[in-house]
């Protein structure tokens, strides 16, 4: 296991993440303690909380957002407005860490991913060019849900009657959706027949395989993802790189899971985190160079990459080479 | 390799075997004997040297045990495969069920036929002689040789291959020199693949995953034991020489690697005990030397030795026949053949920083970062007459260590011992600067 260096960092990362998809079923089924507590009920979290769980008592962050815009206007948008603060103020602390450490989207396209390498199929890696054609999509879907959503709201426009058609744009080809109105249905916490959301299921199947062969497929154009990178080059968060002990041997570019392009081209910075790294700490874990990367929060080094055969994380995982 | 196994007439030699005389193939077979001896004499006179290098020296021996084990594994069907450069995967060679040795050559004698034949007296000398021993069967390991993998990586070798295919199959691997990501990445994965067939259909064996990911674990091995070995170089009192550490780099590409790591796991053994003694490799206040610039392979140790006999001692190198061969771990992500040989064939290159590459500001960064971890005080930058891509570097890598205030000279060598003398001065010269420098900055120091 140490000639490959281990995962230091994933174990931790895992367990975030599975009791961060607990902890947000919970808040969607409003199981107790979860739905009775007002406190946890206005907790509006990126990609949780789904409202299209029936019983959900609160609803994700993106939900909330749209809604906000298309009804807010006689209350001066002060609830998207307190939602939004609440979620750049998380940004600016811990970054992006919401994406790689709690986000449930990104836990099933790890589970997808896991699969994949277990049966022993090849990633599919996209191009550079490809890319770079994808890394803005994320923002034109965030700008479209703004432009689609603001002026149903503003009763001027009299657009107020497309409030049931057209409203909560994101939401009708949201993979979530697709997948809890179908799953709901399944499991008999709603009624057979009930009209399904085609165009989410479709985009629930299209996340499903092109999350199989694409490494975080959705991702890359998740509009909460865009959001968050708004602000995470501000964060307390980030991801250091000591450039005098980089030897641009790539390994960092090939591990990363959103190919995150700047942790190995950038020989400027020291914050190489810029806006789409996820923090995920995989190239933390296999660069190979003493001290080269660190997940770091203000000046402190959390975790640094080290040299195989000398693991520790915590003190917790470390292992004698060739023991 | 005969010649007769071959189809097709020769490009160059049409005469091959009857071109040099008996004479001069048996001259240059004793001089190359003789020469590795008095090589070898000379790095067993080491000071305080550890036992086990022995072993190191064994490997290397002119006709020694590792060209009979190699004899012994081709008898019994097994394949040997060449390779002239530190681009080429050992792992996948392994994994095949080959094993790789690289031939590169080191010995003086065989650059006088390859002069006669080529008639390029400026060409590099380390071609010269790679492909002169081949031309009058001087060097036994060469002959052992079922293909020859060389990466085109400049000029000499580019040609140097293409004669060579008059003795043995030949592979070539296009080295795609102008480093860029992608394109770059996609090329050289492009001529991984092509030499796993390659090796494929030389040893009649599918490369399996298994195969591939053990060989893997086994040289990432190595190079841990390599890096425990590197930390014995940082200490005040160094117990190893510099010319003992290229040895054993060297002998990674020759022998078995498994073994090769028990025997550096036993050095660090000893090295730990010769610390806890006090005994240490060359003078005391020794000057901390980095060696640079154009292979030196064994027996050609004229300058590392002429360094460490002059008052210094190598604590560093940069060499593609020393640490380089040994710097950069293979880290996988995922294991699925594809994902193994992308990280394999990135491994070989993009942390490759051989001046055949441009851009390669990594080298300077590398070296830098070397001397500040080795506290090294100057730099000895070796160039091949020939070797146009270290030639012009090091004029870049000199003004670089000039605002960094190292010191560093340049010397430039031929295969042969004429100029002994003179570098000897030269490097004398230089450690006594070293020497001058450091008693200064004692003294600033002091008085500050
Ligand atoms: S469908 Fe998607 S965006 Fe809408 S509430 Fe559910 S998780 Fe949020
Ligand atoms: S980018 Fe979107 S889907 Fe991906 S982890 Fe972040 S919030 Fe979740
Ligand atoms: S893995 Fe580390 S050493 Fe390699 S390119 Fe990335 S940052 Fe540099
Ligand atoms: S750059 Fe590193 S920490 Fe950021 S997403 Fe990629 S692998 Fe994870």
């Amino acid at each position: 296991m140490d000639r490959f260096k281990g995962s230091i960092i994933r174990p931790w990362r895992l367990l975030f993440q599975f009791l961060g998809v607990a902890f947000l079923l919970g808040q969607s089924f409003g199981l107790p303690p979860f739905g009775t507590s007002p406190m946890l009920r206005t907790l509006f979290l990126p990609n949780a909380s789904c409202r299209y769980v029936d019983t959900a008592p609160t609803s994700c962050f993106y939900y909330q957002f749209q809604d906000g815009m298309t009804s807010g206007a006689s209350t001066y948008y002060v609830d998207v407005i307190v939602v939004l603060l609440i979620i750049v103020l998380m940004v600016l602390v811990l970054g992006r860490i919401w994406c790689s450490w709690l986000c449930p989207f990104g836990l099933v396209q790890e589970g997808l991913a896991y699969l994949r390498e277990n049966l022993n199929i090849r990633p599919y890696r996209l191009k550079w060019a490809h890319r770079e054609l994808l890394r803005p999509v994320k923002y034109v879907i965030l700008f479209l849900t703004v432009l689609l959503s603001l002026p149903i709201g503003l009763s001027g426009l009299g657009l107020l009657g497309c409030q049931s058609t057209l409203a909560l744009p994101f939401c009708q080809v949201c993979p979530a959706k697709g997948f809890f109105t179908v799953s709901e249905q399944l499991l008999g916490l709603e009624p057979w027949g009930t009209a399904l959301p085609l165009l989410a299921i479709v985009s629930l199947l299209l996340f499903l395989v092109s999350s199989f062969f694409v490494k975080m497929a959705f991702c890359r154009i998740c509009p909460m993802g865009a959001f968050m990178a708004l602000f995470s080059r501000f964060s307390l968060m980030w991801l250091e790189k000591d450039v005098d002990k980089c030897t641009k041997c790539r390994i960092c570019l090939r591990v990363c899971p959103v190919d995150h392009d700047r942790v190995y081209e950038d020989m400027e910075s020291v914050d190489v985190a810029g806006s789409d790294c996820t923090l995920c700490g995989r190239c933390v874990e296999m660069c190979p160079e003493e001290g080269c990367l660190s997940l770091s929060f203000g000046p402190k080094r959390l975790a640094s990459s080290k040299k195989p055969g000398r693991l520790g994380f915590l003190g917790m995982f470390h292992r004698k080479e060739g023991k | 390799m005969s010649r007769s196994d071959q189809e097709g007439p020769p490009r160059y030699l049409k005469d091959r075997e009857e071109y040099f005389s008996d004479e001069q193939r048996k001259r240059t077979t004793v001089e190359s004997r003789k020469m590795e001896k008095r090589v070898r004499e000379n790095l067993r006179a080491q000071k305080d040297r550890p036992a086990v290098m022995k072993y190191f020296d064994d490997i290397h021996t002119y006709g020694g045990i590792r060209v009979k084990e190699l004899k012994e594994f081709r008898k019994t069907g097994g394949k040997v495969v060449g390779t002239l450069c530190v681009m080429v995967p050992f792992e996948l060679i392994n994994a095949a069920g080959a094993r790789g040795v690289r031939v590169s050559s080191g010995y003086y004698e065989p650059v006088h036929p390859a002069n006669e034949l080529l008639g390029d007296a400026g060409l590099c000398p380390m071609v010269k002689s790679t492909i002169g021993a081949k031309m009058v069967h001087s060097d036994p390991l060469a002959e052992e040789i079922d293909l020859l993998v060389c990466p085109a990586t400049c000029d000499g070798k580019l040609k140097l291959a293409e004669i060579y295919e008059d003795w043995a199959p030949v592979m070539m691997m296009n080295i795609p020199r102008v480093k860029t990501g992608d394109t770059t990445s996609r090329l050289w994965m492009g001529e991984i693949k092509f030499l796993k067939q390659k090796l494929e259909e030389l040893t009649g064996r599918k490369i399996k995953r298994k195969a591939l990911l053990n060989e893997i674990g086994k040289w990432n091995d190595a190079q841990a034991a390599w890096g425990r070995l590197l930390e014995y170089r940082k200490s005040k009192t160094p117990p190893i020489s510099g010319q003992d550490m290229m040895l054993i780099a060297q002998a990674s590409q020759k022998d078995e690697i498994t073994r090769w790591t028990k025997k550096v796991k036993d050095l660090e053994k000893e090295l730990k005990v010769m610390v806890r003694k006090g005994l240490h490799a060359g003078e005391t206040g020794a000057a901390r030397i980095m060696l640079a610039g154009s292979p030196m392979i064994y027996p050609n140790f004229k300058i590392p030795s002429l360094v460490e006999e002059s008052g210094g001692l190598i604590v560093s190198d940069e060499l593609c026949s020393g640490h380089r061969i040994m710097s950069d771990p293979v880290m996988l992500d995922e294991r699925s053949m594809s994902e193994m040989l992308m990280a394999l064939a990135e491994r070989y290159f993009f942390p490759c920083t051989c001046p055949c590459f441009s851009p390669n500001d990594d080298r300077i960064r590398r070296m830098k970062e070397s001397i500040h971890l080795f506290g090294v005080e100057g730099v000895v930058f070796h160039t091949l007459r020939g070797c146009h891509l270290n030639n012009l570097e090091a004029t870049k890598i000199e003004m670089k260590l000039r605002e960094a205030e190292i010191p560093m000279i340049k010397l430039e060598s031929e295969y042969d011992d004429g100029d002994v003398e003179q570098v000897r001065t030269r490097i004398e010269a230089f450690v006594e600067m070293i020497k001058t420098r450091r008693a200064f900055s004692v003294k600033k120091e002091g008085s500050s």
